[in-house]
C-alpha cells in the first residue's frame, strides 16, 4: 500500500495551505492515528480509495483522454456519494489529500473543457477545504462547466449560496460587476424553491437584493411558505427593504390568485393602489365581500368605486361592510350565543361580597366620585349591548331613572354619563341617535356636551353616507360653553378618525390658531385633528398644529394639557418613519419646555409598530439620563419604548426586559411611566410576568406609580374577564378603600378587565398579529399620554378622555357567514398559535384546541381552523367576519 | 317634486314627495304625520348638516330617490330632579365622618395608647355616651369633686370630638385633666411619661365616672355605670377548719380570669377567677384560719368586662412580668353555669325562647317548601306561645332587680365587641392597641391615630401564645331576647 501522502507535503499553497488543512481537520496532526485509521478500512473503501488515487494521478497524466475519462470517473464517484450528506461523503475524504495536488495542476492547465471539469471537481472539493473567506468553491464553480448544480448535492449549493453572498457584498463595494454570479443565483434559486428550501432561496435572495427573481420561481406548491417567511422576516428588516420585501410577497399572491393575503399585505404598506388593484383582479363577488370585512377589521375609509365593483347595489352592499354597518349585529349575534346579553351592574363587577365584612358599609350618601366610576364602569362592560341598569332603563319608571343616575353625576361628570349612553350602544347607530337624542334639549351644557361625545362615540368605526355625526355635531363646534365646544370636538374626532375628512379639517383647524379660544379647547382641537388625520401626514393640519404651539404663552406649556399638542401632531405620522423629520427639525425651535416632549413624541409615534431597534436604542438612551425636576419628556419616551417595539413578540419581549431596568434605575417621573408603557405592551394580553410586576407596583408607595400600574393591570386585562386580575384588583380596592382617587383608578381598572363582558379587546393588532390598526392605537396612546398626567387629566375633569378607548375597542370574535352573509354555526378548532414560518413540511398551525362551534371568541395569541370540510373559508385568516362558501368536493360520510 | 325615503330608527319609510317650491318646515310636517315627532325635535341629515325649516331645496342638492336620515323623538326631555343630589365630597367634615361607618382615631402624646385604647373601647358602649350628654356641665353635685367633675366632662369632649372628626383627634385635654386626678399617671420616665397599665386606667376612669353620673337622688339603682358594667357577686365562704359557713354579696366591675397552668379557655379562667383563698380570723378558731371563698353571678350586666390577669409583680426582677399563655375567648359567651341558683332559674325562660327562634331560624326555613310545613309552623307558632305563659311569672319574679328594659330579658348569652390588647413582655412597656366591633358588624383595630378595618376571624387570634397582641381587657355586650 502506497504512503499516503501528506497534504501539506504535497500541496504546493505553502504556509496558507498548510494552515488550512489543519483547520478544516482537526483529527489530522499525528501520523500514528491515520495509519491506524487505514487499517480500520474495509475493503470496499479501500478500493475506492486505491481507485480515486489513481484518478488523481491520471488526471495530472498529459494525455487528455486520459485526463478526461479520469475526470469523469472522479465525477462519478462524487456524485454517488453527495446524494445524501449525513457524513462527510468517502470519496470527498479520500481526495481530501489531494486537494493541494490537483489545483496546483489546475493552475497549470491550459484553457479547455478538461479545466473545466477540473475546475467543477475543485469547487465541490473546495466544498470541505476551502478557508474561511476565500470562497474557493464559488471561484471554481465560476470558471467551471456551469452543469446543473444540483447535481453536486444540497450542502454544496447552500455552501455555494454562502459565498455567493459573501462575494456579493465585496463587489458591491469595489462596484465591480456581478453579473456572473447572478447567473449562478438563478441556477441555485430554482434548484431551492425546487427543493422545499424557499427560505434559502429567499435569503440568498436578500443577500444579492434582488427579490425580484423569486416571482419566476414560486409556483402553486411552494408560494405560500415563501411568502409567509418573506412577510416574517420583513418586521426584522430595516427600512426600505422590509417594505421591498412586502411588494414582492404581494405580487406573489396576486399571482397565484390569493387575495385575502394581498390585501392584508396591501394594508400594512397603507398602499390603496393595491387595495384597488386586488379589487380590480378579483372577479368574484363573495370574496370581495370578504375583502371588506376585513378593510372595516381595519378601520381605514375605502371608498369603493365604480371601477373596483361595476353593479350599484354590489358596490352599495360592498360599502356597508367597510362602514361597519353590521358590525353592532354580528357582535349582538356573538353575545346571544354566548349567553351574555343580561346586563351588568357596576356592582355586579366590584364584586363586593366577596370581601370580608365591607360589602355592608355601602355609604348611604352618594359619592360623586364613585359614582362616575360607577358611569364608566358600566359603559365599558355593557359596551355594545345597547341595555345597561342605569342609563337605558324606560325613563317613565319612578320619574325617570335614567334621569336619575345622569343627575347622580356632578357638573363635568354628567358629561361621561351622558356620553356613555353613546358607549352602551356602541356601533348601534340608529338606536343610539334615538336614546341620545332627548339630551339635545337639556338645558345642562355638560349634560349637552356629553349627548355631543356620545354620538361621537356611538358612530365611532361606523360610516354612513349621511354623515350623522357631523350633522348633528358641526354646529356645536363654535358653540360658546367650552365643555360643550369639547364634547362636539372630541366627538367629530372620535367618530371621523382615520377619515381625513377635509370638511371637518376647515371648522376645526380655525379654532387652533383662535387666540380666544381656551386652551382645553385647542389641545381638544389638536387632538381630533390627529386622529382624523392620524398617519396621513398631512402638511396643512400639521403647520396649524405647529403654529398653535408656537402661539403658546409660558404658563400655558406648563398646563397639563398641552402635551395633547404634540400628541395631535405625533398621530399625524403615526408609523410613517422618515416622513416625520421635516416636523421634528421645526420642533426643535419649540420653546424648551415643550420641545422635548414633542421630540419624543413625533419620534415615537413615527416609528410605533416597527420595531426599530435603533429608535429603542434612543429612547432607551432618553430614559437613562437623570433630570432636574420638572422636565416631563421622559414620561412620552418610556411610552414611546412601547410604542415602537409592541409589533412583534421578541421585541416585545426585549422592551419587557428593558423596562424593569428603567423602573430599578429610572428617576420617579420614569418609573411612573413604566407601568403604562408595560400596559401598552401586552393590552389586552394578560401575560403573567407583566401581571406580577404591575401587581408590585400597584402597591408603590408612590400613589401616581400606583395608579398607573392599577390602570395598566386593567389594560393588559381589558375583556378578557381574567380571574387573577379581577382577584388582584378587588384585593387592591378594599386595600384602597380611603383614597378616593387610587379607588377611582381601581373600579375603571375593573371596568376594563370586564369590558363588553368580555368579549372585546383593545390590542390595536389584528389578523394574526400582523396588521395594526392606525386608529385603535391612536386611541390606545392618548389616553396613556392623559395618564401621564393623572391628577390633572383624568382625575380632574377630563376624565372623558377614558373614552378615547372605544378607537380600540373591537369584538375578538370569529363569526361565520354564509353567502347571504347570514350568521351560520359551524366547528372549529381553536388554540394556541404555532409560529411555522421556515418549517418543513405542513406543520399544525395551533396547539392544545378545543373545539367549538362559531361563533368563538379568540385569546391573545390563539388561532382557529375549520374543523369540517364542509365548507371553505374565503380568508385564511379566521378572525372577525368569516364568509364561508359551500365545498363542491364535499361528500357526507355516510 | 322629489321622492326621497326617509329613515327613522330602525324604521324607512318610503316614496316621501317632497316639494320643491315649499320650505322644508312642509316636508317635516309631512314627517311629523308618520313618527309622531314635533318638527322642531326633527333633525334630518343631508350632506353639509341639518336640515334648516327655511333652507332651500334647491341649495341642498337633494336628488331623486336619496335615502334621508331622520333622527328624534317624541320622549319627554330628561330634567334635573328637583331636589338636587348631595354628594359625599360636598358634606362638611363630620358628616363625612358619618359616611366611614367608625369614627376615628387618638393621637399618641407619647405613651398614651394605654389611655388611647381605653378611652376607645369605652367610646363603644353608647348608653354611656348618652349618660354623659345628660351629664350637665354647671351642676355639680357636691358629693363629687372637682377632678372628677372635671375629667366627666372632658370624656364627654373626647367622645363628641371623636364622632365629628374624620381625622385622629389630639386628647390633650382629657389627658392633663386624667393626671390631675390621678397623679400616678404623671409618672416619668427619662423625662418622657411612662407606659401605664391599661386596667388601671380603665378601672379608674371607669370609676371617676360612675362616682360622677350617679344621679342626684343618689339611689344605688340610678347609677348609670353600675347598671351597665356592674357585676354583683354572691359568694359562699367558707372554713373548712372550723365549718363556718358565712355568704356575702360584693359588686364588682369586671370578672377576672386568673390564668394558671390548667387555663386554656376563658370559661376555665373565669371559673378559676370566681374561686379564692384568704385568710382571715375565725371567731370560731379565734386565730387566723383558710377560707375557701367561691362566688356566683348574681346579677348579669349589659356590659360584661373581663380582664386577662396577665400581670404580676415578679419579686426576683421587681416588675411587672406578663404572662403570655394562650387562652382562648369565644365571640359568643355562655355564663349560664357561673350563674347563682336563682339567676339561671330566671334565665331558662328567656334562653329556651332563644333556642326557639334560632332553632326557626335555621332549621325551619328549609322545610317551609314541604308539604307538612303547615303542620309544623303551627307546632313552632304554639310551643314559644306556652313557653311565654310559663315565663310572664318568671318575669314578673324579676321584678325591679332587672336590669333590663321592660319586655326584653337577659339571656346570659354575651357577644364580644370590645377587645384591649397588649403586645409586648411588660405592663409598662409595649404596646397598647384597642379592637372595636360597629354597629354594621365590622371589626376595627383603633392603633392609636390609625384606625383601620379588620376580619372577624382575626380577632379570635388575639388570645395570646406569641409576641402577637393578645388580649388584655375584653368586654362583650348582652344579648337580649323579647318576650
Amino acid at each position: 500500500m502506497a504512503p499516503v501522502p501528506d497534504p501539506n507535503n504535497v500541496g504546493g499553497g505553502g504556509g496558507a495551505k498548510r494552515d488550512e488543512a489543519t483547520m478544516k481537520v482537526p483529527s489530522k496532526d499525528p501520523k500514528k492515528k491515520d495509519d491506524k485509521k487505514e487499517d480500520d478500512l474495509s475493503e470496499e473503501d479501500l478500493e475506492l480509495k486505491q481507485n480515486l488515487e489513481l484518478y488523481v494521478e491520471r488526471v495530472q497524466d498529459p494525455n487528455p483522454e486520459l485526463q478526461k475519462a479520469a475526470l469523469e470517473s472522479m465525477r462519478q464517484e462524487i456524485r454517488a456519494s453527495t446524494s445524501s450528506m449525513t457524513s462527510v461523503p468517502k470519496p470527498l475524504k479520500f481526495l481530501r489529500p489531494h486537494y493541494g495536488t490537483l489545483k496546483e495542476f489546475h493552475q497549470n492547465m491550459a484553457e479547455s473543457d478538461l479545466k473545466k471539469l477540473l475546475a467543477d471537481i475543485l469547487s465541490v472539493l473546495a466544498l470541505t477545504m476551502s478557508a474561511e473567506g476565500k470562497r474557493e468553491s464559488l471561484g471554481y464553480r465560476l470558471t467551471g462547466s456551469g452543469g446543473d448544480i444540483g447535481s453536486w448535492g444540497h450542502e454544496y449549493v447552500r455552501n455555494l449560496a454562502g459565498e455567493i453572498a459573501e462575494e456579493y457584498t465585496m463587489r458591491q463595494s469595489e462596484e465591480a460587476s456581478v453579473e456572473d454570479l447572478m447567473d449562478l443565483v438563478k441556477q441555485i434559486v430554482a434548484f431551492h424553491m425546487k427543493h422545499n428550501a424557499e427560505t434559502e432561496a429567499v435569503d440568498l435572495l436578500m443577500d444579492v437584493e434582488d427579490l425580484d427573481l423569486l416571482l419566476a420561481h414560486v409556483d402553486r406548491t411552494n408560494f405560500r411558505r415563501t411568502c409567509n417567511y418573506l412577510t416574517s422576516s420583513a418586521k426584522f428588516l430595516a427600512g426600505p427593504d422590509d417594505m421591498l420585501v412586502l411588494d414582492i410577497a404581494y405580487m406573489i399572491y396576486i399571482k397565484f390568485e390569493e387575495y385575502p393575503n394581498a390585501l392584508q399585505i396591501a394594508l400594512f404598506l397603507d398602499n390603496m393602489q393595491y387595495v384597488k388593484q386586488i379589487f380590480t383582479s378579483c372577479t368574484d363577488l363573495l370574496r370581495k365581500k370578504q375583502f371588506c370585512y376585513m378593510i372595516s377589521r381595519h378601520g381605514i375609509t375605502v371608498e369603493i368605486d365604480p371601477e373596483m365593483v361595476a353593479d350599484k347595489d354590489d358596490r352599495d352592499m360592498l360599502q356597508d361592510i367597510v362602514n361597519n354597518t353590521k358590525l353592532s349585529e354580528g357582535y349582538l349575534t356573538l353575545a346571544r350565543d354566548i349567553e351574555v346579553m343580561e346586563a351588568k351592574t357596576p356592582e355586579d363587577i366590584y364584586k363586593a361580597h366577596l370581601l370580608d365584612g365591607r360589602a355592608s358599609s355601602g355609604p348611604s350618601v352618594d359619592s360623586a366620585r364613585q359614582n362616575l366610576a360607577a358611569t364608566f364602569v358600566n359603559a365599558f362592560v355593557n359596551a355594545g349591548f345597547g341595555q345597561d341598569k342605569l342609563m337605558t332603563v324606560p325613563s317613565d319608571a319612578a320619574s325617570g331613572i335614567a334621569g336619575n343616575w345622569l343627575f347622580k353625576n356632578k357638573e363635568h361628570g354628567k358629561t361621561s354619563a351622558a356620553a356613555s349612553l353613546g358607549m352602551i350602544l356602541l356601533w348601534d347607530v340608529d338606536a343610539g341617535l334615538t336614546q341620545l337624542d332627548k339630551y339635545f334639549h337639556s338645558s345642562d351644557n355638560p349634560v349637552l356636551a356629553g349627548a355631543l361625545l356620545g354620538v361621537g362615540i356611538n358612530n365611532c368605526g361606523i360610516k354612513s353616507d349621511c354623515d350623522p355625526a357631523l350633522a348633528l355635531l358641526g354646529e356645536y363646534i363654535d358653540n360658546e360653553d367650552s365643555s360643550v365646544r369639547i364634547g362636539a370636538i372630541m366627538g367629530l374626532g372620535i367618530a371621523y378618525a382615520g377619515s381625513q375628512n377635509d370638511q371637518i379639517r376647515s371648522s376645526l383647524s380655525p379654532i387652533l390658531n383662535d387666540a380666544k379660544a381656551p386652551l382645553d379647547v385647542i389641545a381638544f382641537a389638536a387632538l381630533s385633528l390627529g386622529m382624523i388625520y392620524v398617519g396621513s401626514c398631512n402638511e396643512e393640519v400639521a403647520q396649524s398644529i405647529i403654529f398653535a404651539l408656537m402661539d403658546r404663552s409660558e404658563a400655558q406649556l406648563g398646563d397639563a394639557l398641552t402635551r395633547f399638542l404634540p400628541l395631535g401632531l405625533g398621530l399625524l405620522y403615526l408609523g410613517k418613519q422618515e416622513s416625520v423629520e421635516a416636523t421634528a427639525e421645526v420642533s426643535k425651535t419649540f420653546n424648551e419646555k415643550i420641545r422635548k416632549y414633542c421630540d419624543m413624541t413625533l419620534l415615537s409615534c413615527a416609528y410605533a409598530g416597527t420595531g426599530n431597534v435603533l429608535k429603542v436604542q434612543d429612547l432607551l438612551a432618553q430614559c437613562g439620563e437623570h433630570l432636574e425636576k420638572g422636565d416631563i419628556h421622559q414620561g412620552p419616551a418610556v411610552l414611546g419604548l412601547a410604542m415602537v417595539a409592541m409589533s412583534e413578540e421578541l421585541g416585545l419581549d426585549m422592551a419587557i426586559r428593558s423596562l424593569e431596568r428603567v423602573l430599578q434605575y429610572g428617576e420617579q417621573n420614569i418609573r411612573r411611566a413604566v407601568p403604562l408603557a408595560l400596559g401598552l405592551l401586552c393590552i389586552s394580553n394578560p401575560k403573567v410576568n407583566v401581571m406580577d410586576t404591575l401587581s408590585r407596583l400597584s402597591h408603590d408607595t408612590d400613589s401616581e406609580v400606583a395608579m398607573s400600574a392599577i390602570i395598566s393591570l386593567g389594560l393588559i386585562g381589558a375583556g378578557t374577564n381574567n380571574a387573577r386580575i379581577a382577584g388582584m384588583l378587588r384585593n387592591l380596592s378594599s386595600y384602597y378603600y380611603k383614597d378616593a382617587s387610587l379607588l377611582f383608578c381601581v373600579r375603571i381598572a375593573q371596568g376594563f378587565v370586564h369590558m363588553g363582558k368580555g368579549l372585546l379587546t383593545l390590542s390595536p393588532f389584528h389578523s394574526e398579529r400582523l396588521l395594526l390598526s392606525p386608529t385603535a392605537l391612536a386611541g390606545i396612546v392618548t389616553l396613556l399620554h392623559a395618564c401621564l398626567d393623572m391628577k390633572s387629566i383624568i382625575l380632574g375633569k377630563y376624565h372623558y378622555v377614558l373614552y378615547f378607548l372605544v378607537l380600540a375597542m373591537q369584538p375578538r370574535m370569529m363569526l361565520t357567514v354564509d353567502e347571504n352573509l347570514k350568521p351560520i354555526s359551524v366547528p372549529v378548532r381553536v388554540g394556541q398559535a404555532v409560529d411555522v414560518v421556515g418549517q418543513a413540511g405542513r406543520p399544525k398551525t395551533i396547539t392544545g384546541f378545543q373545539t367549538h362551534s362559531t361563533p368563538v371568541l379568540l385569546a391573545a395569541g390563539e388561532r382557529a381552523e375549520l374543523a369540517t370540510d364542509k365548507y371553505i373559508p374565503l380568508s385564511p385568516i379566521l378572525e372577525g367576519f368569516i364568509i364561508l362558501k359551500e365545498n363542491p368536493d364535499y361528500r357526507d360520510e355516510e | 317634486m322629489l321622492t326621497v325615503s326617509v329613515k327613522w330608527q330602525k324604521k324607512v319609510f318610503e316614496g316621501i314627495e317632497i316639494d320643491v317650491t315649499l320650505p322644508p318646515y312642509v316636508f317635516k310636517a309631512q314627517l311629523y304625520d308618520l313618527t309622531g315627532v314635533p318638527p322642531e325635535r326633527q333633525k334630518i341629515m343631508v350632506k353639509g348638516g341639518l336640515l334648516k325649516d327655511d333652507a332651500d331645496w334647491s341649495a341642498i342638492g337633494v336628488k331623486d330617490g336619496q335615502k334621508l336620515m331622520m333622527m328624534g323623538t317624541a320622549d319627554e326631555i330628561v330634567k334635573a330632579p328637583e331636589k338636587a343630589i348631595v354628594f359625599a365630597e360636598d358634606l362638611p367634615e363630620e358628616e363625612q365622618a358619618t359616611n366611614l361607618g367608625y369614627s376615628a382615631g387618638l393621637v399618641n402624646l407619647g405613651n398614651t395608647c394605654y389611655m388611647n385604647s381605653t378611652v376607645q373601647c369605652l367610646k363603644s358602649v353608647p348608653e354611656l355616651k348618652s349618660a354623659l350628654s345628660n351629664y350637665s356641665l354647671a351642676g355639680r353635685s357636691n358629693d363629687v369633686d372637682q377632678t372628677s367633675h372635671m375629667l366627666t366632662v372632658a370624656t364627654r369632649e373626647l367622645f363628641g370630638d371623636l364622632d365629628r372628626s374624620v381625622n385622629a383627634v389630639s386628647p390633650t385635654q382629657f389627658w392633663m385633666t386624667l393626671r390631675k386626678k390621678f397623679p400616678q399617671f404623671s409618672q416619668l420616665q427619662n423625662g418622657m411619661h411612662m407606659q401605664q397599665d391599661a386596667e388601671e386606667c380603665w378601672t379608674q376612669l371607669l370609676y371617676t365616672l360612675s362616682q360622677s353620673l350617679k344621679a342626684p337622688a343618689s339611689s344605688e339603682d340610678s347609677d348609670a355605670v353600675k347598671a351597665l358594667f356592674g357585676v354583683n357577686l354572691r359568694s359562699r365562704v367558707h372554713c373548712q377548719e372550723s365549718g363556718e359557713e358565712s355568704s356575702e354579696t360584693e359588686s364588682v366591675y369586671s370578672l377576672k380570669c386568673h390564668i394558671s397552668h390548667e387555663v386554656n379557655h376563658l370559661h376555665e379562667g373565669l371559673k378559676h377567677g370566681l374561686k379564692g383563698e384568704l385568710e382571715k380570723t375565725s371567731p370560731a378558731l379565734g386565730r387566723t384560719a383558710v377560707y375557701l371563698k367561691e362566688s356566683l353571678i348574681d346579677s348579669l350586666p349589659r356590659y360584661l368586662t373581663v380582664q386577662f390577669v396577665r400581670f404580676f409583680w415578679k419579686r426576683e426582677t421587681n416588675q411587672k412580668a406578663k404572662i403570655l399563655r394562650k387562652v382562648d375567648y369565644p365571640l359568643e359567651l355562655d355564663i349560664f353555669d357561673l350563674c347563682s341558683e336563682d339567676l339561671r332559674k330566671k334565665l331558662e325562660a328567656p334562653r329556651q325562647k332563644l333556642r326557639d327562634e334560632e332553632g326557626k331560624k335555621l332549621g325551619l326555613q328549609p322545610k317551609s317548601s314541604s308539604k307538612d310545613s303547615d303542620v309544623k309552623m303551627t307546632d313552632a307558632a304554639e310551643a314559644p306561645s306556652n313557653e311565654g305563659g310559663e315565663s310572664s311569672t318568671a318575669a314578673q319574679q324579676e321584678g325591679a332587680s332587672s336590669s333590663s328594659e321592660k319586655g326584653t330579658h337577659m339571656t346570659g348569652i354575651y357577644d364580644l365587641v370590645t377587645v384591649l390588647t397588649h403586645k409586648g413582655r411588660s405592663a409598662d412597656s409595649g404596646h397598647y392597641v384597642a379592637w372595636v366591633k360597629q354597629e354594621s358588624g365590622k371589626w376595627i383595630q383603633y392603633d392609636d391615630s390609625h384606625p383601620s378595618i379588620q376580619r372577624e376571624e382575626d380577632i379570635t387570634k388575639l388570645s395570646g401564645g406569641g409576641d402577637w397582641h393578645m388580649a388584655y381587657i375584653i368586654m362583650y355586650k348582652a344579648r337580649f331576647v323579647s318576650m
